[in-house]
């Protein structure tokens, strides 16, 4: 009889190794802790910092914090996993062009009616608003914002007697003189790999990446305006010869790499970016400076205003303790020193205006750009699934490397822009 | 199957006069399968399971709205339709990764097997400095191999454009990722650097017991090396080489981190698309996994049926 039984102990017992993974997981709060996810690779000091909140929060509720970093590059799928499976924390940093997916999913908590209670709804930043906004809801507190200008290399510019180019002509000509002067350097990178960098061209020569047309999205890549702005930013490298063979498979963290090595002498880079610049090669520290991204004619070209709200999301079970986390981290005094520690400027507009009057030439040029030369890319769920299929990169890689004409690569980023963003999502 | 079970009723053959016993109990019928069953029954949780799951999302128009309800949205083979009416298949993502698989498991299999030749000829000394040195190349992660690869081939400051400018052949820096064919040449050389030493270790371990009374005859008849190889060594390890092939085959059907890593290989250069990165871009970018699952369910097709020619090729019936 005993003989009999082992094969289905046996079984038994697989049976439950195997079940044993799913029943895992169980939830050691009991409302005193708050889990919050931070996205990693902003604030190289961030975990003091975070420190510090935490004993702040503590303090003020005598709830425990609980922060876990995630890299940006995992994040996404770390966010999709675990909204998968239930296991999504109280509080996290979203990046703005995720809200709007996470919300059409299902899984963010609308904010609106606690930021109107808090009375704070007047004073946050309009950018960030709107890409934290769905459906005529608010999803995504604004927290931070960056914005991506031009940076050179001042000591390069003094040494040629230089100045940093207002109008896209005298980025010709300033290109000229340095690759006449320095053949080692890049006189400006154009890299094949960084979407970010293509729309200040697009939006300065006039043109849209996408508008809402009725109930559908049409891709302005392929107006005449668009393509004259391309044009004019691949030509940099293809005519001018002022990027390198190497930068037509860069990404802006390549871009930045080289510039801190000192083979650059002007590229577009991050608010947060200096920061970074410095502390890899503190050689470099008051060899370079930013300047707004320069329009066709003179004036500012727009920049894509980044950043990242926290949102709170629909499993957690305390919404009233989230919030207060949330008001704490956006609002006054550790709003202010996130943004000075990182180099990003705060969401909320009070504190904002005061960073405008910053003299700092590594903070000026990034706050004007920010107030005069902000904008968006399309709000839409949909965006994202265009930035993830790399459209506008493999279109500037496509001309860099000589694969497609301007109008050619256009007119497929277009057509692709359109099938993708008026798919039922 | 080679399990075999002690008693003789698996045996195959029947025994020449039937046992007085009518029937054998229950238990011990189905003894081996209660044995095998801890092992069936985790092999089908860990691989028959998710195998099922990803054919059944391949059948639905299954995104992140899905995952959080966890709703079913058949939409019957739409996803199949729709990855079999897409140009992009036909023109660049099935040659790409059909032609690369084919190059790279010739690739692997003939230096490995140049290499255990050499290996086989050595004395003791040298055979275990030569077989350290190849480990090292076995060892080594496929992340890190890469970012070698891509170093040595920097447009900028790569080891080859240096090179190829010093000597005068290259006036311009050329960017070798931005070229299917040379992206794929570099692609090739890595998968090659990273794939033979398993080819030289299995093979060689086949070439110590190929018969060394048969090969001094057959030199002694006037055989060539090369007539050596292909008359004797060959046929004697054939299965040993079917191994090989089905593994690399396998591998390099569905090569992913090595050309997604690679500048342009994450879906910026079109041109270099492979079923493995197309999958992962249209599911994980896209939230589409259920597009993404049924390129999956193509792909493990493929392999099923070139692994299926192999075996009957390779090995005949009355060796399986």
């Amino acid at each position: 009889m005993k003989k009999r039984l082992v094969p289905f102990a046996i079984l038994a017992t697989a049976g439950l190794a195997l079940t044993g993974c799913s029943g895992g997981g169980s939830d050691s709060s009991d409302g005193d802790t708050l889990t919050v996810w931070i996205m990693q690779g902003t604030n190289p000091d961030s975990e003091a910092f975070f420190d510090e909140v935490g004993d702040a929060f503590k303090e003020k509720t005598g709830a425990t914090l609980d922060v876990e970093y995630v890299q940006w590059a995992d994040a996404h799928d770390r966010f999709v996993t675990s909204i998968a499976g239930g296991t999504t924390p109280d509080v996290a940093e979203t990046g703005t062009t995720w809200t709007a997916e996470f919300a059409d999913a299902g899984a963010l908590m609308p904010i609106g009616e606690k930021v109107d209670e808090a009375g704070l709804s007047d004073d946050l930043v309009d950018g960030l608003v709107e890409s934290g906004t769905y459906d005529g809801e608010l999803y995504g507190m604004p927290w931070y914002a960056g914005v991506r200008s031009l940076i050179y290399r001042s000591d390069v510019f003094d040494e040629l007697g230089l100045e940093a180019p207002t109008t896209w002509d005298e980025i010709v000509e300033v290109g000229n003189a340095i690759k006449e002067a320095k053949p080692d350097m890049i006189p400006f990178a154009v890299p094949g790999d960084a979407e970010f960098g293509v729309y200040p061209w697009v939006w300065g020569a006039g043109g849209e990446i996408s508008e809402l047309n009725g109930d559908t999205w049409e891709s302005g890549l392929a107006s005449p305006e668009s393509r004259e702005g391309i044009a004019f930013y691949t030509g940099l490298a293809t005519e001018h010869g002022f990027s390198s063979a190497g930068a037509t498979t860069w990404n802006e963290t390549d871009v930045l790499d080289n510039f801190t090595q000192g083979n650059v002498a002007m590229a577009l880079q991050g608010s947060w970016t200096p920061a970074t610049v410095v502390q890899d090669n503190p050689d470099l520290e008051g060899k370079f400076a930013a300047a707004p991204i320069p329009g066709q004619d003179g004036g500012i070209a727009p920049s894509v205003l980044g950043g990242s709200h926290l949102s709170i999301f629909n499993t957690t079970k305390n919404e009233d303790l989230a919030f207060q986390f949330v008001e704490m981290m956006t609002t006054g005094e550790f709003a202010e020193k996130w943004g000075e520690q990182t180099g990003y400027f705060p969401g909320q507009t009070s504190l904002l205006e005061k960073s405008m009057g910053s003299d700092d030439p590594l903070v000026k040029p990034f706050a004007t750009q920010m107030v005069d030369g902000g904008g968006s890319v399309p709000v839409t769920p949909t965006f994202g699934a265009v930035q993830a299929k790399k459209t506008v990169n493999a279109m500037i890689q496509a001309i860099l490397s000589g694969q497609k004409t301007v109008d050619q690569a256009t007119q497929d980023a277009a057509d692709e822009m359109d099938s993708i963003m008026n798919e039922e999502g | 199957m080679a399990v075999t079970t002690p008693h003789k009723a698996a045996g195959g053959r029947r025994p020449p006069a039937a046992p007085p016993r009518r029937r054998t109990p229950l238990i011990v019928r189905t003894r081996p399968w209660l044995l095998l069953a801890p092992a069936l029954i985790v092999l089908a949780g860990l691989l028959l399971w998710p195998l099922v799951r990803v054919f059944l999302f391949s059948l639905q128009d299954y995104g992140l709205r899905e995952i959080v309800s966890g709703e079913p949205n058949w939409i019957g083979f739409g996803n199949y339709v729709e990855i079999f009416t897409d140009s992009q298949l036909w023109t660049v993502v099935l040659p790409n990764t059909v032609g690369f698989a084919i190059v790279a498991v010739l690739g692997t299999v003939i230096f490995g097997t140049l290499v255990a030749l050499l290996l086989a000829s050595l004395g003791r000394v040298w055979r275990l400095i030569v077989g350290s040195a190849i480990m090292v190349a076995w060892a080594m992660p496929a992340v890190t191999g890469t970012y070698v690869w891509i170093w040595i081939f920097d447009a900028d400051h790569g080891l080859v454009n240096s090179m190829l400018q010093g000597i005068g052949l290259m006036d311009q820096p050329f960017n070798w990722f931005t070229n299917p064919v040379t992206f794929y040449a570099i692609v090739v050389i890595n998968i090659i650097h990273h794939g033979f030493p398993f080819v030289a270790v299995t093979v060689l371990a086949g070439l110590l017991g190929v018969s060394q009374e048969m090969l001094e005859a057959a030199e002694m008849d006037g055989a060539g090396p090369v007539r050596r190889f292909f008359q004797i060594i060959f046929p004697s390890l054939r299965q040993v080489f079917a191994v090989v092939f089905i593994l690399s085959t396998i591998w390099d059907f569905k090569v992913f981190a090595q050309i997604y890593l690679m500048p342009g290989g994450s879906g910026s250069n079109r041109e270099v698309l492979n079923l493995g990165v197309w999958s992962y871009v249209e599911s994980f970018g896209q939230n589409r996994y259920g597009f993404g699952s049924a390129i999956a369910v193509l792909l493990t097709l493929l392999l099923l049926i070139v692994t299926a020619i192999y075996v009957r090729y390779l090995l005949k019936e009355d060796e399986l």
